[in-house]
């Protein structure tokens, strides 16, 4: 049929980029992982070392987990934070809602790193918030929430997320008959009940897609730990730029972004066992 | 319909898109060269043209940030007298904050022309087959510069680096913050200190400063993975001590200016100067183990390309006009030790600059290291990071 | 009746939560214009030094124009290629279609470190090739084709094909249906596709700092700068003109965007 040509001309170019520039290579990151070093006749050895040394190695597996607790209280935070205002512009916006939204996500386009940056000034010791401990009399070194902690980046991450989160929210919100919350009032449920059991269950999709957007990209992340987390806010992205910008050690490099990518797939296919993207995007 | 009120607001959209790229891609505007001749010292060498710039086109440096002759023309005055007007189109910089930094990205494939690292690594660069030997001929002051540095420089009798900038690593202390002054490496570790300390983001410099803690009189020559375990977990144990790491030195400069920073590990002696003249209460202290001490230089990368500006560049940081900036800014030592008059007396006499020897018998210095040592000393900093 | 729902706790909190977005941007604002080297507390004047600065600062302006020329061709290439994703996702069915739907969304969701790496290795190892401001452009593509995809393809499920179907049936072939039909109506969502994928491009680090070479891009030198703190107001004044130009960029894609769909 003509179908077929039309497809395959739409299809190809797009999906042989993808696959060229996005399976391919981390099908060849896969495979790095196993050479013994970098550059010269090193690079053609295979061996198995790296990945023994790897999960022997306590303190980096502990890194990893603490990187995911990080990126998963981060997303928590976010969606509890951006949930309300996402409520609030759906059921109370009225006409404004859009506009309302648009407030709220302008400031995500703002550059990344300028707004990390923001936060280094505020939590700085003779930042605002060092300041403001201060004069209500308690000791601002005492505070965790200062500058060079892990308690930095998850404040940090958590401002950056939080307009991001609160579009898939909304959008799961708007699609929400308006019929069925009047039948549930009708049936004796209070406000409260309602939201319960059925705003809440039916915005799940869109809630689960805002954690999972949040969470995956904050486990790699390690632009905001550098500049804000110290010693103690070090997550697993920063060794993997290490290795690779500094170490020179990129099978031990792919190893770990490999770790990473396996991790952060299982609860892409959990998702996707569950929910299609269907019921989020509405493609 | 809306259609073709669409249609023209996207052309017109993607001409101011199109005009924005072209105005940004446009060449800088030909400059003029200098009317001043030359400077006289560099009579012996062709007068630098118009032509040979734009022949070879910038130098591409691999440099620390700060020494940057666009920001400070008065550590190469030579090269800053002959180009100022042009000096941001004829030298670009790429910055590092560490020595693996630098070797990992030229390594990687990033270009440049001159690379600035230190003693350990000159070897490694060789090694790797990226750097072509010197033409000492083509330095005039070549012979100005002292021989034990120029040693420093060599890699199996050829010369590939010069040598310009040595000097110490030590503990600065903001002495009215503490309440006993620390005299030695190892007083890091004192509880005292707690929240602190502020160490350099370098697993080489930190394993050589806690190799010293530990006892090792030379922490080179023992250097070996049973003393790396050790000193990993001695680095784990300082931790609880440990603020933030630094990267860039200017935060040497302005932390313990800040009070953040009391006790600032392996410090370079730039920041005491710095802070001594800005008239804080500051310490470089001579640690009972030692004071480490380093030399760095410039080598030229094989596939360099406008060679004649590279040595023009060289012969401006071998000149005695470079040793004086260095030193009366930076209190740095510079490798052409004739030219120690230029730098104020106090300098002189508080960093030893006008005794070499200092730095290779008195203090403990870095030593060259292979490339199996670079992976451990960089996967125990690694390991040392991950820690909770 | 409006003052109840202005004072409403639902209002209260979205309030508080837009002061809380935008005061550290209005902080870093307030610094551009401030009298010191230093980003702390207490203010210490009022300057323009640092906007003036910023003319001189030829490395500075020179990366904002390589960010430029990534961003332009970069996001017209992931515009082209997503369209044509979005319109084989939408309009047909196919064997394969949802592992296509995956594959075109999944570098949305990977880790930008991931992404990086990946590139590095083809690049470097596999390829062999110099980094260079083109492998920055390629990295930029397949961030954002996904982005793209996304937006066209919502545009395209809001209108049903009869449109395409009558212009064929009086005629046209199935490409000039396409392109006299189809684009233009979906003309707004295409504009604003390009703009967010430009933004996303101009404001990318975490991934290019991997795949850049001696040329940098803006976010990329910026970063270089936070780094060595002298550089900061600098970067703070640049940071400021960008903020400025990206919120009305983006604005005006939203318009866009849901001007089409209001259609």
């Amino acid at each position: 049929m003509e179908h077929r040509s039309r497809i395959a001309t739409l299809v190809s170019p797009p999906a042989l980029f993808l696959i060229v520039l996005f399976l391919l290579p981390i099908g060849f990151m896969a495979l790095f992982s196993f050479r013994v070093g970098t550059f010269g006749e090193t690079r053609n050895m295979f061996t198995l070392d790296h990945y023994r040394d790897f999960f022997a190695n306590a303190p980096l597996l502990r890194l990893l987990w603490r990187s995911l607790l990080i990126s998963f209280w981060v997303s928590i935070y976010s969606v509890v934070l951006a949930y309300p205002i996402a409520y609030y512009l759906v059921f109370q916006g009225g006409d404004r809602k859009l506009l309302l939204l648009t407030i709220i996500i302008v400031p995500a386009w703002v550059s990344y790193l300028l707004r990390v940056l923001a936060w280094k000034v505020i939590l700085g010791s003779t930042g605002i918030l060092a300041s403001f401990i201060a004069w209500i009399g308690l000791d601002p070194r005492e505070s965790a929430f200062l500058l060079y902690s892990s308690d930095a980046v998850t404040v940090t991450l958590v401002y950056v997320w939080i307009p991001f989160v609160a579009l898939p929210i909304f959008a799961a919100l708007e699609r929400i008959d308006p019929h069925l919350l009047e039948a549930a009032a009708d049936l004796g449920c209070t406000k409260f009940e309602a939201f319960l059991r059925v705003t809440l269950p039916l915005s799940l999709p869109g809630v689960v897609a805002g954690f999972l957007f949040v969470f995956i990209p904050t486990v790699g992340e390690y632009v905001t730990p550098a500049l804000v987390g110290g010693t103690e806010g070090v997550m697993f992205g920063n060794l993997i730029q290490d290795q690779f910008l500094r170490g020179l050690n990129w099978p031990v490099g792919s190893l770990m972004s490999l770790a990473m990518l396996a991790i952060v797939l299982v609860p892409l296919v959990v998702f996707a066992r569950f929910f299609k993207i269907s019921d989020i995007a509405g493609v | 319909m809306k259609h073709p009120s669409t249609f023209k607001l996207i052309l017109l959209i993607l001409n101011l898109l199109m005009v924005s790229v072209l105005t940004a891609c446009a060449p800088p505007a030909a400059e003029e060269t200098p009317d001043e001749a030359a400077p006289e010292e560099t009579e012996a060498m062709p007068e630098p043209t118009e032509e040979m710039v734009e022949e070879g086109g910038p130098i591409t440096i691999m440099e620390w940030s700060g020494y940057e002759v666009t920001e400070n023309p008065y550590l190469f005055p030579d090269f800053a007298d002959t180009y100022t007007p042009t000096l941001e189109s004829v030298t670009e910089y790429i910055f590092f904050a560490e020595d693996p930094e630098a070797f990992a990205r030229i390594q990687s494939g990033v270009q440049v022309d001159l690379v600035h690292p230190c003693e350990s690594y000159m070897g490694l660069y060789v090694e790797a087959g990226l750097m072509q030997p010197l033409d000492t001929s083509r330095i005039e002051y070549w012979d100005d510069l002292h021989p034990k540095l120029k040693e420093v420089g060599q890699v199996d009798g050829v010369q590939y680096f010069m040598p310009w900038d040595w000097g110490y690593e030590s503990i600065l202390v903001r002495t009215d913050l503490v309440e006993e002054v620390p005299d030695s490496w190892a007083d890091l570790w004192d509880p005292q200190y707690a929240g602190n300390v502020m160490l350099w983001d370098s697993g080489q410099a930190n394993y050589g400063m806690t190799a010293l803690a530990l006892g090792y009189e030379d922490p080179w020559e023992v250097l070996s993975p049973e003393v790396v375990e050790e000193v990993k977990q001695k680095l784990i144990e300082l931790k609880p001590n440990v603020l933030t790491y630094w990267t860039d030195y200017t935060q040497t400069w302005d932390m313990p200016a800040s009070g953040e920073a009391v006790l600032t590990a392996n410090a370079w002696q730039d920041a005491y100067g710095y802070l001594v003249g800005e008239g804080y209460d500051v310490a470089y202290i001579d640690p009972a183990e030692g004071r480490m001490s380093w030399v760095c230089g410039y080598g030229i990368l094989k596939d360099a390309q406008n060679i004649d500006l590279v040595y023009e560049f060289l012969n401006a940081a071998a000149a005695p006009s470079s040793a004086a900036g260095l030193g009366n800014w930076y209190w740095y030592g510079h490798a052409n030790t004739a030219a120690v008059d230029l730098i104020d007396d106090y300098i002189v006499e508080f960093m030893s600059l006008d005794n070499i020897d200092v730095i290779f018998e008195e203090t403990v210095f870095y030593q060259p290291i292979t490339e199996e040592e670079r992976g451990w000393l960089i996967d125990m900093w690694n390991d040392v990071k991950a820690a909770p | 009746m409006r003052l109840k729902k202005m004072f409403s706790p639902g209002a209260i909190y979205y309030w508080l939560l837009a002061v809380f977005l935008y005061l550290p941007i209005f902080l870093l604002i307030i610094f551009s214009f401030n009298d010191s080297a230093l980003l702390r507390f207490p203010l210490q004047g009022f300057t323009l030094q640092w906007y003036r600065d910023l003319r001189n600062a030829s490395e500075l302006l020179e990366a904002a124009g390589n960010s430029i020329v990534v961003g332009v061709f970069s996001s017209l290439a992931a515009t082209v290629l997503g369209t044509m994703a979005a319109i084989a996702i939408v309009r047909f069915n196919f064997p394969g279609r949802n592992l296509f739907v995956a594959v075109s969304a999944l570098p949305l969701v990977i880790p930008a470190v991931v992404i990086g790496v990946a590139l590095l290795i083809l690049f470097r190892q596999v390829f062999d090739w110099d980094l260079s401001l083109w492998t920055v452009g390629l990295g930029h593509m397949v961030v954002n084709i996904p982005i793209v995809t996304l937006i066209v393809g919502a545009r395209l499920a809001g209108f049903p094909d009869n449109l395409e179907d009558a212009a064929m049936d009086l005629g046209a072939s199935y490409w000039g249906a396409q392109l006299r039909v189809v684009l233009p109506m979906s003309a707004s969502a295409l504009l604003a596709a390009f703009l967010t994928a430009f933004t996303t491009s101009f404001d990318e680090y975490a991934m290019s700092v991997f795949v850049v070479g001696t040329e940098s891009t803006l976010p990329v030198y910026m970063y270089s700068l936070l780094r060595f703190p002298r550089r900061l107001p600098l970067v703070v004044a640049m940071g400021g003109l960008i903020m400025a130009v990206s919120v009305i960029v983006i604005m005006f894609a939203e318009w866009l965007r849901t001007s089409g769909e209001r259609k």
